[in-house]
């Protein structure tokens, strides 16, 4: 058997050393491409939005899931559901109240792998000032050029965040039930 | 052609369903028009979402029972005219009704491609989602909605055209052409 040579070692160790950090790294949103996207049920008809304009700061550690972090913060102005008085009503007091509460963020506490490509995250998601543990399945999809997506989706309850009050609430007008999407693609690794 | 039955006889009036659908579609044509008049001047509120939502329903049944008039007239002919009207007006009455279906079907379907255009779907009852023929686009929605609304101005024209030419029947000409579409009251 022929000995390892060091020239062998040598490449396994800048192999290593060049992937290792490049694993962890923060790596940009390209935000041009990335979605956050909503939809809430009126009269058992889906009205959905998302928001233009959102921040992300992401470390995906593919080898070692535990080790990524992700910290959202999302601009609630930039709401747009395509109707300018659905808009209004959405960025108004009773709901997301863009004046009192102008971001919402979702910070990471927790990372684990379910499966190849598909993670979970858990954190804090804050909307309105009021904070709640959510849990967070995802996907990655790696590209050619190096981009990732990052995709999931989840579901709040309006009510955990004192979204839509008053007159809004009555009856079963508006479902209770928030359905949200996200897609992030993040830049390759530099 | 041109017969000439007495109006007691069976065949002078439209049949029970003919009568039922063409009156049950003007009743919903009136809450629909009340519907889409009083809820595009409230503000965004929880009574607009409701109304929008009752007004799309009603359009949906509209279109519907439109099919079933149409699919009914082929089976079951409607009564003939009487023998003295002058062809011109039997021209213009087949014009009439002809453009009243036509936009009995234009209008709900306008409705339904600005409410899509809108972002709006349209889930008839709460339950039975309509499929958006289009996606959301705002310029789209825009022009559906001065189509919608003129169709809406055109049709209510031809209603009242279609009621006058029925009044001017019964009170100058003295003919039976509104007792056509009227159930039997007496024995004549």
């Amino acid at each position: 058997m022929k000995p390892v040579t060091l020239n062998a070692w040598l490449g396994i160790a800048l192999l290593a050393a060049a992937a290792q950090p490049a694993l962890a790294a923060s790596r940009t949103l390209i935000a041009k491409d990335s979605e956050i996207a909503f939809s809430v049920k009126q009269m058992g008809v889906p009205v959905s939005g998302t928001f233009k304009r959102f921040e992300a700061s992401i470390d995906l550690d593919s080898a070692q899931p535990t080790a990524s972090r992700a910290e959202l913060t999302v601009d609630i102005a930039s709401l747009d559901t395509g109707d300018d008085d659905a808009d209004a009503v959405a960025l108004d007091k009773p709901w997301l109240d863009k004046l009192g509460f102008p971001k919402a963020t979702f910070k990471s506490s927790a990372v684990r792998a379910l499966g190849p490509d598909r993670y979970e995250a858990t954190g804090q998601l804050a909307i309105r000032g009021k904070s709640r543990e959510i849990t967070v399945p995802f996907e990655t999809q790696d590209e050619k050029d190096g981009s990732t997506w990052v995709r999931g989706s989840f579901t709040i309850k309006r009510v955990d965040y004192g979204i839509g009050g008053g007159e809004w609430n009555q009856g079963d007008l508006v479902a209770p039930d928030v359905p949200v999407k996200f897609k992030l693609k993040l830049a390759p690794v530099r | 052609m041109n017969q000439t039955a007495p109006l007691s006889s069976p065949d002078v009036r439209y049949g029970f369903v003919a009568q039922a659908l063409h009156w049950l579609t003007l009743l919903l044509l009136i809450g629909s028009f009340s519907l889409g008049w009083w809820m595009t001047e409230l503000q965004r509120s929880p009574l607009q979402v409701q109304l929008f939502a009752y007004h799309k329903w009603i359009g949906v049944t509209i279109f519907g029972l439109v099919a079933l008039r149409l699919l009914w007239r082929l089976c079951v002919p409607p009564p003939p005219l009487p023998a003295a009207m002058p062809l011109w007006q039997r021209r213009i009455a087949a014009a009439t009704h002809g453009a009243l279906y036509a936009l009995l079907f234009a209008v709900p379907l306008s409705g339904w491609l600005m409410s899509s255009a809108k972002g709006f779907q349209t889930v008839y009852f709460k339950v039975l989602p309509i499929p958006d023929l289009i996606g959301k686009n705002r310029e789209l929605a825009k022009l559906l909605e001065d189509v919608h609304e003129t169709l809406t101005t055109l049709m209510l024209v031809l209603v009242a055209l279609h009621a006058l030419a029925a009044l001017k029947h019964q009170f100058v000409d003295r003919d039976d052409v509104l007792l056509r579409m009227l159930p039997r009251l007496r024995r004549s």
